[in-house]
């Protein structure tokens, strides 16, 4: 393998994750689902090529570019738990102002019905 | 009868619930360009039905929305001060990182190196004036650099303390500002959207400077506290933070007369510095009373510049005493070179300096051994730019490559905040997202959306905790 080729192919799956951090900026569930894909796919190049990574081992541009693409990872992992939590986090306040709590302590189920919604 | 009057009353609740509705729809467009002003909606939720149980029926208005309002609100304000903080890190390590050129061509690493080369033109030729006098005039150079490098630190560090009273001036400010606005609300003007709008704005404005936790009260009036636990505001109650210099005292001080740690209080005199961790405040606090330190020293630490300026003027001056200036008899000694300040430890930097006694003729040149060297002396000394025994070393490794970690811890911790930095422009950016994605959303859109959210996350976490291994492996294996 050439080294400009795995720099290369580093720089394409660092930019797959950027999009995917992109995307999570504005997490709805569209943006979630095409995420997935973009991580699906960085996966793939990943596994692919991680065989032939021994060959470079020590090649100072390779291993510059596999921190970038180490801290893309990074953002999109905090962007991915920043939205999980702020859902999850409410997902249980609501609970407990809709159903108190269990007896185990934990917030109770969100009920949905019985409810009449108006638009202002 | 009773039925016909349960009839009108829950007509009567639902015409009021509806005309808080209408109130709702014309205060949104009457704030429409209001700053701080979050849109908002009235929910209705249908009450039982069953007219021989005494249950009438018809709506009440709910106040769930408003709590998920608030708590997006709280999102936000939350990742502003790690953003804040991240932000005033890279401000306050980017002058830092300056000070400390690992180029060679400037600053303390020039100064040595030089040093180290006149000293080996002294080995070639001992005995010559004008040799000796450069290695006077590059020592000179060496304790020059120091005392500027210590200087140009302690104007950082006095500079941190003036952005830490400022940052705690401007905190009061805008407390004080809530302190009015909750004057305000508890007049009965707890339902004023404008004045809603403007606490909200000043919570976020505040959120950069410290971590607060603002609980809006029944009455209108919004209660902050400062790290969860610090009462800066009780309804029209303001507790002012304060900051100063202070010098520990237990356990005892190493350096009694070290560089004074900087302190917050609350408003009550308690010692408040370790909680104060979030947005500027925090990491202003952060590098003022610990990374600075870390090269300059305080009560507990002598500082990594100090422990290099003396070790270096130590061993360079234990070299010199150690040779003869002349055989004799009697045999005259060698006499130190630098000079600092012996009473204390962390004002070594700044107060290194060349012996200004020292004549060219006092540089001791002999080493009486055994083995008797004439030009020992020199070559001990110049054997500091690459040492080979320990005692020409500083924590085991050279001068040189000691100073290049200084840097490069400034430049890693630069990195980090960076990094950080970004990550957190992008969760503040979400945070913002999501309060404006869900502030039109009514409450059972959200229960479909949240379902929706939970199964793409759980499609999304597995392939992170994949790319989590092979993103380290691919790392693990280059760097082999």
């Amino acid at each position: 393998m050439h080294a400009a080729s795995i720099v290369e192919h580093l720089a394409r799956v660092r930019s797959q994750l950027d999009q995917a951090g992109e995307r999570l900026t504005s997490p709805s569930t569209d943006a979630l689902d095409s995420c997935t894909e973009d991580l699906a796919s960085a996966v793939r190049q990943l596994a692919q090529w991680q065989p032939l990574l021994v060959a470079e081992a020590g090649n100072p541009a390779a291993l510059e570019e596999a921190w970038r693409v180490r801290r893309s990872f990074q953002r999109v992992r905090a962007l991915l738990h920043g939205a999980a939590g702020f859902h999850a986090n409410w997902m249980r306040i609501r609970g407990t102002m809709s159903a108190g709590y269990t007896a185990s302590g934990e917030p109770g189920p969100v009920r949905y019905g019985s409810r009449v919604c108006l638009q202002a | 009868m009773a039925n016909l009057l349960a009839s009108l009353i829950s007509s009567a609740g639902t015409l009021e619930a509806y005309g808080r509705v209408l109130e709702t729809a014309q205060n949104n467009v009457a704030n429409a360009s209001t700053p701080g002003y979050a849109k908002q909606r009235t929910e209705l939720y249908a009450l039982p039905f069953d007219p021989q149980g005494g249950a009438t029926g018809g709506v009440r208005a709910g106040k769930m929305e408003s709590s998920r309002n608030e708590y997006a609100e709280t999102a936000v304000r939350q990742q502003n001060t790690a953003m804040s903080y991240q932000q005033q890190l890279v401000d306050s390590l980017t002058p830092l990182q300056n000070q400390f050129d690992i180029s060679g061509n400037q600053g303390i690493p020039a100064a040595l190196n030089s040093l180290f080369q006149s000293f080996s033109a002294w080995a070639t030729t001992p005995n010559n004036t004008a040799t000796r006098q450069t290695v006077l005039d590059r020592a000179q150079q060496v304790a020059a650099a120091f005392q500027q490098s210590a200087t140009a630190l302690g104007y950082q560090a006095t500079n941190a303390e003036q952005q830490v009273r400022q940052t705690v001036d401007e905190v009061n400010h805008l407390v004080g500002q809530l302190a009015h606005y909750n004057h305000i609300a508890l007049q009965g003007n707890k339902d004023d959207a404008g004045l809603s709008a403007q606490m909200h704005a000043t919570l976020e404005q505040l959120s950069q400077y410290v971590d607060v936790t603002a609980t809006f009260q029944d009455d209108g009036s919004v209660t902050v506290l400062m790290n969860g636990e610090t009462p800066l505001l009780l309804e029209d109650k303001q507790y002012q933070i304060s900051a100063g210099l202070t010098q520990p005292q237990d356990p005892p001080p190493n350096y009694p007369n070290g560089p004074a740690a900087m302190q917050i209080l609350g408003s009550d005199g308690t010692d408040i510095t370790s909680k104060s961790t979030g947005g500027q405040l925090g990491a202003l606090l952060q590098m003022r009373n610990q990374v600075l330190p870390s090269f300059i020293g305080n009560a507990y630490q002598q500082g990594d510049l100090n422990t290099m300026a003396q070790q270096f003027a130590d061993r360079v001056n234990q070299i010199l005493t150690s040779g003869n200036i002349s055989d004799g008899p009697p045999a005259v000694t060698g006499v130190p070179l630098f000079t600092y300040d012996a009473t204390n430890g962390t004002a070594v930097a700044r107060s290194l300096a060349v012996d200004p006694t020292v004549t060219t003729d006092q540089l001791a040149t002999i080493s009486p051994g055994p083995p008797y060297v004439s030009n020992g002396v020199p070559l001990a000394l110049s054997q500091l730019a690459t040492p080979l025994q320990d005692a020409d070393k500083i924590s085991g490794i050279s001068y040189n490559e000691y100073y290049g970690r200084l840097a490069g811890r400034v430049g890693g911790q630069l990195n980090d905040a960076t990094d950080g930095q970004q990550v957190q422009q992008s969760l503040l950016a979400q945070a913002q997202d999501l309060r404006q994605q869900y502030s039109g959303v009514s409450l059972d859109e959200e229960a479909t959306i949240l379902l929706q959210f939970q199964q793409a996350y759980q499609a999304n976490s597995r392939f992170i905790t994949v790319l989590d291994q092979l993103t380290q492996a691919t790392i693990d294996i280059l760097q082999r």
